[in-house]
């Protein structure tokens, strides 16, 4: 499924990154900048809380011959960008999610099925219309980015070129990773 | 090179140039480099080129908050926010803090600042294109607002003269709606932009080009001499650029300035006003307020260059009151701080791209591709609407990030989000909008900001022409991706105000006639009944084309 806002961003960043590209406004910043009363309130989450959320980010990003999602860090990273990037709504929403992973007692499931709640979650988060990011889409978005944006994670993952010093139209070989800037 | 001013008895100069971005730093080379002695006048804090770009080697996980805009940049930049990616605090400490510079929106506009040296130059998006002939011929073909004193002809020789010094790759097409350049090597196009070029020219007979834009690919002299090298292709340009690859005035003009010895530079200075000498009849110099200090100070020139972009400029001429100016400096036309202008931007189509697997890039190009104007052009009439517009945008692989929409997790999951995703394509529009003088910004009689200068009030909205233009912008977006044979064609269409395309422009329009134009053909001010001045100003638009002419802003 294409992820629009992430298409619309790819060609800003072509275009510079800041001035100038059409679509750049890509574009939950605006919306949510010229909100006028985006309340912030303050966020921090339990310890059992914090263990759910280091659970599900590693199922989602597990270690295997690479590092996994507790080893860089992601579980801190969430509940840091949710802290200081995140607003009252999705504070709430994401509060909401971790409540109903207490109620299904998910830190006392075994691992097959803790893979069933989320599969079950991820089928649920795709019949809300609601304006405000559902829980599992918090999640998964900030783990992604939390991960992949690691220093362990990006290396373990891609080519990492701090410095292309060229631009080439180039052949992808068989099983290439994707270049990471 | 910081000159200690208060040990120049006089504080005179032989010019002052008032702001230090793109035209400003212009300003400054071109009169230095004939042997002018000039005092650049800069309102905010000094940038170092280079050294003063503090995040521009961070790597991705130096950048703590990952490019993301935190609530508090959001509040503190509530302007500069509300464009995608400059609440980032990769370049959030490199925008003005609106919170402390707050201006009053009658209606909203968009105001995009960054109060430093060389100002919006550190993050501009580069595209350099020239305006075509009828761009200059449109208002009075029209009837709309009032006629250009200038054509293309008379600017011709000052385009090249700006393109080789800044560096401009592109590649030359001989178009009349898009006039060839002085250029360096183009960057190439991918493959399914190739595809989409060529899908264009059959079935629309549309041109597409890649992206005109100040970016080094092939360093000259001209360029090394001030350090300047070729770009990197880290497409990190935004954050300024240690390798001086792309144009900003602090890498190319402000260099240029200082290598005369005849540039001094003042920052931290709000000019507040402009000195008028009832018994000269002349400008004979400008007021400043240190912005940490609050002192106050004069300083003195034959030649007055006011640069400090369009809304501050008009401000600047509004607060600029005398006997003979009761409304504000060069204002006899009543067209000061009138006609604000920008591009529309916001909307466009997205698609999937089927195929083309095997192809990939190595490097980032801090480019696109671009589709000149084709409404209202040659044989095709629109009656919704007069004008045109141009479409930036291009095509690229999925990353990581497709995984956020997928469904899926686990092992498997993250191995495959290591590899290139499928391709993407995204167009925008830039559209023109048409002068008019309802749309402004002016003083407010009571407010002022901290310095005790009257707070700015914007007071501009689309119009209906806008609005028409821009439903076509989608309309035609999503037609064009579809006769590609693209998947998935997606239009969107955000609400915006005026001022996002960062292109404000007009304020201090140009024309023939002194009681309706505040600038002459020279960019003079001019005074009813009077003869002409020394002072020019910048910001001389009277129409816009559907693209920023920065070209013509330095000219």
């Amino acid at each position: 499924m294409m992820n629009r806002r992430e298409v619309i961003k790819n060609v800003a960043l072509m275009l510079g990154g800041a001035f100038s590209a059409p679509t750049l406004m890509a574009m939950d910043n605006w919306e949510n900048a010229t909100k006028p009363n985006g309340s912030v309130t303050a966020f921090s989450l339990s310890e059992t809380q914090q263990k759910i959320v280091a659970e599900i980010a590693e199922l989602i990003i597990p270690k295997t011959d690479t590092v996994g999602a507790k080893d860089v860090g992601v579980p801190a990273f969430i509940e840091m960008m949710l802290k200081d990037c995140y607003k009252t709504p999705e504070h709430q929403s994401f509060l909401e999610g971790l409540a109903s992973m207490e109620k299904v007692k998910f830190l006392e499931l075994n691992t097959d099925e803790r893979r069933g709640v989320l599969k079950l979650l991820e089928q649920e988060t795709k019949k809300m219309t609601g304006k405000t990011p559902p829980f599992w889409r918090l999640i998964k978005e900030l783990t992604l980015l939390g991960y992949f944006t690691s220093e362990a994670g990006l290396k373990a993952s891609f080519e990492y070129v701090q410095i292309p010093g060229k631009l080439e139209l180039i052949k992808l070989k068989p099983n290439q990773k994707a270049y990471a800037y | 090179m910081n000159l200690n001013i208060k040990a120049n008895k006089n504080n005179t100069f032989d010019a002052i140039v008032v702001g230090s971005g793109m035209s400003g730093g212009f300003a400054a080379k071109e009169l230095t480099e004939r042997g002018l002695k000039v005092l650049m006048i800069e309102r905010g804090h000094e940038i170092k080129h280079i050294e003063g770009y503090d995040t521009a080697m961070k790597q991705p996980w130096e950048i703590e908050h990952r490019g993301r805009t935190t609530n508090l940049s959001a509040e503190e930049r509530w302007a500069n926010s509300r464009f995608w990616g400059l609440g980032s605090e990769e370049v959030v400490n490199h925008l003005t803090n609106d919170k402390e510079n707050p201006y009053i929106e009658k209606r909203p506009f968009d105001w995009i600042r960054a109060y430093h040296t060389g100002g919006k130059s550190m993050h501009w998006g580069r595209q350099s294109y020239r305006w075509n002939k009828q761009d200059f011929e449109a208002n009075a073909k029209e009837g709309i607002g009032i006629d250009w004193p200038i054509r293309y002809e008379d600017l011709e020789p000052w385009y090249t003269h700006v393109e080789k010094f800044v560096g401009v790759s592109g590649q030359k097409e001989g178009l009349e709606v898009l006039p060839d350049g002085h250029f360096l090597p183009a960057m190439p196009l991918f493959a399914p932009e190739a595809h989409f070029k060529n899908k264009m020219m059959e079935r629309f007979n549309r041109p597409v080009t890649v992206g005109r834009v100040a970016n080094l690919t092939q360093p000259q002299d001209i360029h090394t001499s001030l350090g300047r090298a070729s770009c990197q292709y880290r497409s990190k340009c935004q954050r300024g650029c240690p390798y001086g690859a792309y144009y900003s005035s602090l890498s190319g003009a402000i260099p240029a300035a200082m290598r005369t010895n005849r540039l001094s530079v003042l920052h931290d200075s709000i000019v507040s006003e402009v000195i008028y000498d009832e018994q000269k009849k002349r400008a004979t110099g400008v007021r400043i307020i240190n912005q940490n200090t609050m002192q106050t100070e004069e300083f003195f020139a034959k030649i007055i260059f006011l640069n400090a972009g369009s809304i501050n400029t008009a401000a600047l001429m509004l607060n600029s009151k005398s006997n003979r100016f009761p409304n504000g400096f060069g204002n006899d036309s009543d067209q000061v701080g009138r006609n604000l202008m920008d591009h529309q931007l916001g909307s466009g189509a997205t698609a999937m791209i089927d195929g083309f697997e095997d192809d990939y890039v190595y490097g980032l190009r801090p480019n696109a591709m671009y589709i000149p104007r084709f409404r209202n052009w040659g044989n095709d009439k629109q009656t919704a609407y007069l004008r045109g517009f141009g479409y930036q945008g291009g095509a690229s692989r999925e990353g990581w990030s497709r995984g956020v929409g997928a469904d899926g997790f686990g092992a498997d999951f993250k191995q495959g989000l290591t590899k290139p995703g499928a391709w993407t394509i995204s167009i925008g529009g830039f559209g023109e909008i048409l002068p008019d003088p309802n749309n402004r910004i002016y003083l407010d009689a009571e407010k002022k900001d901290k310095w005790g200068i009257p707070m700015i009030v914007t007071d501009a909205a689309f119009v209906e022409n806008d609005w028409a233009m821009r439903k076509d912008i989608v309309a035609s977006a999503v037609e064009m991706l579809e006769t590609a044979g693209f998947k998935n064609v997606t239009p969107y269409d955000r609400p915006t105000h005026m001022g996002l395309g960062i292109h404000d422009m007009g304020t201090a329009r140009m024309g023939r006639d002194p009681k309706t134009s505040v600038l002459n053909a020279f960019n003079q001010g001019r005074l009813c009944g009077e003869s002409f001045e020394e002072e020019r100003f910048i910001k001389l638009i009277a129409t816009n084309g559907c693209y920023i002419d920065i070209l013509l802003a330095i000219n």
